[in-house]
């Protein structure tokens, strides 16, 4: 299982580095155009009388660039879908966002789950709320009017649950009497919390209008976490999913969502 | 560039589920049910371990004895040292076993078989995800053990049988004595 994790996140982490440098890429090619244009466009005035030609290429600039500031709301579908095919699983999420400035987005997910685990040798059902909030940094450049977003983000995660142990079996390396049945148990622990940081990376794209669709995969590192008993533990936490023996945890989402444009912001040329 | 972002993000997606695979198995080094560890002791010279000869321990009720060996034949279940380690019933509070001394003796008159019978209480702990709970157990303080020999007009060859342990946690120590 260590093993398995540690490659997770080997590979996440290249995965990262390669996202990160695809995106500065994306400017270098249009750069030389864009340097020209806003290298003149500040001294067009001054020099509007003695050099024509400046203003003859500012004439060429597509028209002003304006990005839409809004809020941001959905819901994850695969949480919502899971219920479906999953007799175990009953879960909802709900995300949003606010564009705080060009690039820096507020982020929030709200969620309530209630969730069935079996293992080889227990059987847990946990039931909870939670919330995530932090914020979402687009590296994503678009291209006159998109609105697409490759973002990476940061949240803060708490989740207020209770665990409750269906049946367990004990383990017994040497079953000379034979192996023992399951036994069921019905322990309930109510008023467990516990938080956690999250490491999100996430693309949405604009499909229609201002419907989006996304995902994002999480990486979370669990820093509360009270236990039920001195007799068992957390195995999940809604929002933060199964734990691991670490303080490591991970997930993601699909979403979609509908963005409420709220006003208007010309972009600024660079300097 | 857009073509290499969207390959290396679905690669992002599927590696997301392979850290969901079933990789949990309990590891054999964690402390999980602990059997009971007796000790065999010289009762001439009680502070000395003393061998036993081809002991075969058998549970009430079963057929086969405790293994002990890695032998394919029947001295699988014979021991010749000085310390063994039987598990006790995880469903029940007594376990009985037969401890067959010179078991296999062409001479059946050398063969002595005591009976001890171990009572206790059970307790669930929980140990991980993968090896779930495990049963802690305590000797009954009032009456840890009934031992007699088999026939009971015959000499038990377990001249003593001391309790050092009254908590069976682990198997790192030694719970019971035997003084023979």
């Amino acid at each position: 299982m260590k093993h398995t994790l540690k490659y997770f996140f080997s590979i996440w982490l290249l995965m990262s580095l390669f996202l990160a440098q695809a995106q500065d890429t994306i400017p270098t090619k249009t750069s030389p155009q864009r340097t020209k244009i806003e290298g003149e466009i500040p001294e067009a005035p001054k020099q509007a009388s003695a050099k024509p030609l400046a203003s003859a290429k500012t004439d060429t600039i597509i028209p002003v660039k304006k990005d839409r500031y809004g809020l941001r709301v959905g819901v994850d579908l695969y949480k919502l879908t899971r219920g479906l095919y999953d007799s175990n699983y009953k879960g909802i999420e709900l995300v949003g966002d606010y564009r705080l400035t060009r690039k820096y987005f507020l982020a929030a997910e709200l969620g309530s789950e209630d969730k069935t685990t079996e293992d080889d040798r227990l059987n847990t059902t946990t039931k909870g709320t939670y919330i995530k909030a932090g914020f979402d940094y687009n590296a994503y450049e678009n291209w006159l009017d998109m609105e697409n977003i490759i973002s990476i983000g940061l949240r803060g995660g708490f989740s207020t649950f209770s665990q409750r142990l269906n049946s367990y079996k004990t383990y017994n390396a040497y079953p000379y009497w034979g192996e023992m049945p399951w036994k069921p148990s019905g322990a309930e622990f109510s008023g467990l919390t516990a938080s956690w940081l999250e490491v999100v990376a996430g693309v949405k794209v604009k499909v229609i209008n201002n419907i989006f669709v996304g995902f994002s995969l999480r990486m979370n590192v669990l820093i509360t976490d009270k236990k039920p008993s001195d007799n068992f533990e957390n195995l999940y936490i809604p929002g933060f999913n199964r734990t691991y023996a670490g303080n490591f945890g991970a997930g993601f989402n699909y979403t979609v969502t509908y963005f409420v444009p709220l006003y208007k912001k010309t972009v600024k040329p660079k300097k | 560039m857009k073509k290499i972002l969207i390959v290396s993000l679905l690669f992002l997606f599927t590696f997301s589920f392979s850290g969901c695979e079933k990789d949990d198995i309990c590891d054999a080094n964690t402390p999980t049910t602990p059997r009971l560890v007796i000790a065999f002791y010289d009762i001439n010279n009680p502070a000395v371990l003393k061998n036993v000869t081809n002991l075969k321990v058998i549970g009430d009720g079963k057929t086969e004895g405790i293994v002990f060996n890695s032998a394919t034949d029947d001295s699988k279940y014979l021991t010749n040292g000085s310390t063994i380690s039987i598990p006790l019933k995880t469903d029940v509070n007594t376990t009985k076993y037969s401890f067959i001394l010179n078991s296999g003796n062409a001479n059946s008159t050398l063969t002595d078989v005591d009976e001890v019978t171990f009572n206790y209480t059970r307790e669930d702990v929980f140990v991980s995800r993968a090896c779930g709970f495990k049963v802690l157990f305590s000797f009954d303080p009032s009456n840890p053990l009934v031992h007699t020999a088999v026939p009971a007009t015959k000499l038990k060859w377990m001249q003593y049988i001391s309790v050092e342990k009254s908590n069976i946690a682990n198997e790192n120590e030694t719970h019971i004595k035997i003084f023979f």
